[in-house]
């Protein structure tokens, strides 16, 4: 996955199922259509749920990438 | 020659990748658990988890003086056997998977793990057990206290749900600035965590073995039991929480589907058990319908969504190392212990209810009508809701 520039990151990490879901769409509210929320979890849950809610809720949901100890998950709001 | 060697190397690495780095789905660990609960409770009890962690803390309570009578070894009592085995086979599929690591949340994070124990040990004390014992094994077994308490759990996890919100609103989380990029890739722990999985499962292949030698075969049976709900537990990350908090948060319906499937095929298997005369109509079939049942599913049911993981859910997180559900394990199982002592002596467990099995009302083949009629209802209520986004919270 190439770089994408965010415009917001919410560091999730240390959170369990299923507070980076609730605290993600918490965070999105604050963001314009079309901005970059970077989402930071270490939950390995999170891989799953974000797609699947994004999918439910039809934000674009871009991708992730794994860091030393955690993950970046990438979302664009609709 | 070479190339076929080859391909056998990488069909063993699509094949490991399936089964350690894809979440198996909640509808192949559904009918997972129903099948492996007949087959338990056709090779000694029913599956259950209170007992095993009240043993624990029973110990603990004794050793400090509080109570008079020695517990059960915890070795040698099947429930414990049970949880050992769930946590150890947990703990070997999250390694397996290289997903175990110490995940230490914000304290905000650990007083909500102790508060929601506290509050699925009054409740699993009152239900006399959890989404398991209290709700799951008692409706496989035909008993009708799985009713209230399937009640009492979706209005608690509605409860804990607005809990959970209100934190949102009270405590929003501030942008935090992105971290650089991490040099390198992950050290060498997280390259032999699969060996060591397969160490542990060895290991508890030996002591099913060492249990067999003792003329123990029934408890060496139950841990592998314990260790083959652990593995899918923690492979589907399956989680009764969500099957009751899901269709009022995000509206997904697909963990509730798989628990009503489950019962359903539970409910024929044991159901087949009993009419045949292997098992005791009476067993598990416990006394709490209709509102020890139903207050009990109530408290554990909001407790659960606090501390983010129901009595299953809280051993298999606790093994791949999430300290907020350790201490949500902590004050789950001490308070469970202490709750069932004080209703013992006070005489209040007599109270809590009448032990009702289905079959004396319906005959057998109507109580598993019965049971599934109710278990499409409550699929019925939740796939609408998925689609109408009815009693969704917002999202």
């Amino acid at each position: 996955m190439e770089e994408i520039k965010a415009d917001e990151t919410l560091d999730a990490r240390g959170l369990s199922c299923p507070m980076p879901v609730l605290r993600t769409k918490k965070a999105l509210q604050r963001l314009l259509p079309g901005q970059i929320l970077e989402v930071l979890s270490t939950d390995p849950g999170t891989r799953n749920d974000l797609p699947n809610w994004c999918k439910r809720t039809g934000n674009e949901y871009l991708g992730e990438k794994q860091e030393k100890g955690f993950t970046r998950f990438y979302i664009r709001k609709k | 020659m070479r190339s076929e060697l080859e391909v056998l190397a990488k069909k063993f690495r699509e094949g490991y990748g399936t089964l350690f780095h894809q979440q198996w789905p909640a509808l192949t660990g559904g009918i997972l658990l129903g099948l492996l609960s007949i087959l338990v409770a056709a090779w000694d009890r029913p599956w259950g988890i209170v007992g095993g962690i009240r043993n624990w803390a029973d110990w603990l309570c004794y050793g400090l003086g509080l109570y008079p009578a020695r517990p059960e070894n915890p070795f040698l009592s099947t429930s414990s056997v049970l949880d050992i085995g769930l946590i150890s086979g947990a703990f070997a599929s999250a390694l397996m998977a290289q997903e175990f690591a110490f995940r230490r949340p914000p304290l905000v994070e650990m007083v909500k793990g102790f508060a929601g124990g506290v509050l699925m040990g009054v409740g699993a004390a009152l239900a006399r057990g959890c989404n398991v014992g209290g709700f799951y094994s008692p409706l496989i077994n035909l008993s009708a206290g799985g009713f209230p308490m399937l009640a009492g759990l979706i209005a608690g996890a509605f409860i804990g749900l607005k809990c959970l919100l209100w934190e949102l609103e009270k405590f929003p989380a501030k942008p935090a600035p992105s971290p650089g990029r991490s040099e390198g890739t992950e050290f060498g722990w997280k390259l032999i965590q699969p060996y060591l999985g397969v160490l542990v499962f060895t290991g508890l292949i030996l002591a099913a073995f060492l249990y067999s030698e003792r003329a123990y075969t029934v408890l060496g049976g139950l841990l592998l039991f314990g260790a083959a709900f652990g593995l899918i537990l923690q492979r589907c990350r399956f989680c009764f929480v969500r099957a009751f908090r899901d269709p009022f948060m995000t509206g997904d319906a697909s963990v509730a589907k798989a628990v009503a499937l489950s019962i359903v095929i539970g409910a024929v298997g044991v159901g087949i058990l009993k009419w045949a005369g292997f098992r005791s109509e009476s067993m598990w079939v416990t006394p709490v319908f209709w509102w020890g049942s139903l207050a009990g599913g109530f408290v554990f049911g909001t407790g659960m969504v606090i501390a983010g993981g129901c009595g299953s859910g809280t051993l298999w997180r606790a093994a791949e190392g999430q300290l907020k559900l350790w201490a949500a394990l902590l004050t789950f199982a001490t308070t469970n212990s202490l709750a069932t002592f004080w209703l013992k002596n006070a005489g209040w467990q007599q109270k809590l209810g009448k032990a009702v099995f289905l079959p004396d009302a319906f005959g057998w083949g109507g109580s598993i009508l019965f049971i599934a009629l109710i278990m499409f209802i409550w699929y019925l209520a939740v796939t609408w809701n998925e689609e109408t986004n009815r009693f969704t919270a917002g999202l």
